[in-house]
């Protein structure tokens, strides 16, 4: 089935050429996924950005795998040449995590590494930018870990408005008011 | 005798603005020195909130990342998990996602002609396009059943096939927004006041556009032939005869050249949908939508809004609830740093002016 996909094979050649220690996997068509420690990420980013023609960034994500102690980074560039999108993945460890900062290479990867250091608590050593992004004076676990609960969040933080303690349930008003009755899938949801 | 430095705060709640956001200015005259976003005062936490909803509950959040735009949300989504699922949808399926992503490009238009002219002092225009973009909601209220958000497209198709007499609706529409334009454009581009506060403004050259990532209009604006639509064809795009709009200059000026060039596109894109709709089904229908499950893997899909590029990252594992969606929309890049770049050395009363060509959309940016 590989064998059809001529332009991500040769893009397989060319990196499993350059860089021995990555596993490199054709995912789907116009999709490769490259997996490598994290010392690898930066030369395989100049690498594809200056001798294979992947100038355009377009994404850089952050997964949380906390049952592996783990974060994924994902960096997803693109040739306009090839047309296929090639994913950079790397693992670092989530207790003590810090990835090397690449915004020298493309400037917008400025905007990214913000909100992961902001969302995930994730350190760039060198990174210039401003510490604040989305959020404000927080001093909670980054919002986007796993282990952050969000109920336990709400619960400490908002509180019922004056007058509505008691916590009444709209549709228990509007069917005491009507005289209809609840029906029984949707007493699930009710807040008693 | 040296100007002293003055501070102002553009935003959050400013008119000229394209959300709630706000711009700290320093300035020396009116001359903008430097520029500082800040973000935050429309944050959702939909990417949290995605975390804890099954596959199907997500399509009800993602058209709401970006107001002015719900659909590429959900076509870069749908697109996403297709790729992770291997989920084929039916052609006729896919000349329905066309067709309202392209409806939903020409009331984007309408609106940008708006923001665009209104920053400008020219507030006929806005009136008139807001008041003819009602005319295309109307469509979306018959197919989808809502006028802003449609939750429309879903992975595997659309949700319900079009109307009886739907077709003959689109096409009336079409001849009257395409009649309409013509006033519009003799209003905004034959005018010496938007041709002035136009050209030269809000500069972006090529090699600093490749740099930054800007995608879209803005992009094109730079003389760089770029669209997701052309370079990675989705849904019904290769079938369809279009160009993409491009331009010299990088300043407003350009991108408001793309996007006149653009909207006349996408109307004869729609044309061409509804002559060559084919007959079958419109949806691949997934399981039972409540116990779906999406096997393991990851996948980037990506659309282009009328702003640019709008992707998707999804990461599935195995589950009935997806384990990350990041969002990767046109104002992330052009609304933030590149802004406060590009702002330097400009007018104080081109900020806003210039963030309606960038198609900043603070909701999008913090999700």
């Amino acid at each position: 089935m590989k064998t059809s996909f001529i332009k991500e094979e040769l893009l397989f050649q060319q990196l499993a050429t350059a860089f021995e220690n990555v596993v490199i996997e054709i995912v789907r068509k116009e999709t490769v996924f490259v997996y490598a420690s994290k010392e690898f990420v930066l030369p395989i980013l100049l690498y594809a950005k200056e001798k294979l023609g992947y100038n355009s960034f377009s994404h850089l994500s952050c997964v949380d795998w906390i049952e592996n102690d783990e974060f994924e980074l994902v960096y997803i560039i693109w040739s306009p040449e090839t047309k296929i999108n090639l994913f950079v993945k790397t693992r670092i460890d989530r207790q003590n995590p810090t990835m090397e900062n690449t915004d020298m290479i493309w400037r917008q990867i400025n905007t990214y590494q913000r909100e992961i250091r902001e969302m995930f608590g994730i350190e760039f050593p060198g990174f210039v930018g401003e510490k604040e992004f989305i959020l404000e004076d927080w001093e909670d676990v980054p919002p986007m870990r796993r282990d952050f609960d969000t109920l336990e969040y709400v619960n400490d933080t908002f509180f019922e408005r004056e007058g509505r303690e008691d916590k009444q349930d709209v549709r228990e008003r509007i069917a005491k008011r009507s005289g209809e009755e609840i029906p029984d899938f949707a007493k699930k949801y009710s807040r008693e | 005798m040296r100007e002293k430095s003055t501070t102002i705060y553009l935003g959050p709640q400013h008119p000229g603005i394209t959300g709630n956001m706000m711009v700290k200015l320093q300035l020396e005259g009116d001359t903008i020195v430097k520029a500082q976003t800040h973000v935050g005062y429309l944050h959702r936490a939909f990417e949290k909130l995605i975390e804890r909803r099954n596959w199907m509950q997500t399509t009800t959040i993602l058209c709401r990342f970006c107001v002015p735009e719900p659909d590429p949300p959900e076509a870069a989504f749908a697109l996403a998990v297709e790729q992770i699922e291997g989920r084929e949808v039916p052609e006729r399926g896919k000349y329905l996602r066309s067709l309202v992503l392209e409806l939903a490009r020409i009331q984007s238009f309408l609106l940008w002609y708006a923001g665009q002219s209104g920053s400008a002092g020219l507030y006929t225009v806005g009136q008139w396009s807001v008041g003819d973009r009602n005319y295309v909601l109307d469509l979306f209220e018959e197919l989808t059943g809502g006028r802003i958000y449609h939750m429309y497209i879903w992975p595997g198709g659309v949700r319900r096939d079009i109307p009886v007499g739907f077709k003959d609706k689109v096409l009336r529409t079409m001849d009257y927004i395409e009649k309409r334009i013509d006033d519009y454009d003799r209003m905004i581009f034959d005018s010496a006041i938007f041709q002035k506060r136009a050209q030269g403004v809000g500069i972006i050259n090529k090699e600093k556009a490749i740099e930054w990532g800007v995608v879209g209009a803005p992009l094109r604006g730079c003389g760089i032939a770029h669209d997701v639509r052309k370079d990675n064809p989705y849904d019904a795009y290769d079938k369809l005869d279009f160009q993409m709009g491009v331009f010299e200059g990088g300043d407003v000026w350009a991108r408001a050249k793309v996007r006149q060039f653009e909207i006349r596109q996408s109307i004869s894109m729609v044309r061409q949908i509804i002559q060559n709709l084919p007959a079958g089904d419109f949806l691949n229908k997934m399981p039972n939508p409540m116990k779906w499950t999406i096997p393991a893997g990851s996948a980037y899909g990506k659309v282009e809004s009328v702003r640019g590029e709008f992707g998707f990252h999804v990461v599935s594992d195995g589950s009935d609830k997806p384990r990350r969606v990041h969002a990767r929309g046109p104002a992330y890049v052009h609304g933030v740093s590149l802004l406060e770049d590009i702002l330097v050395g400009e007018n104080l009363a081109d900020v806003s002016f210039i963030m309606n060509s960038l198609g900043v959309c603070p909701p999008e940016i913090e999700r």
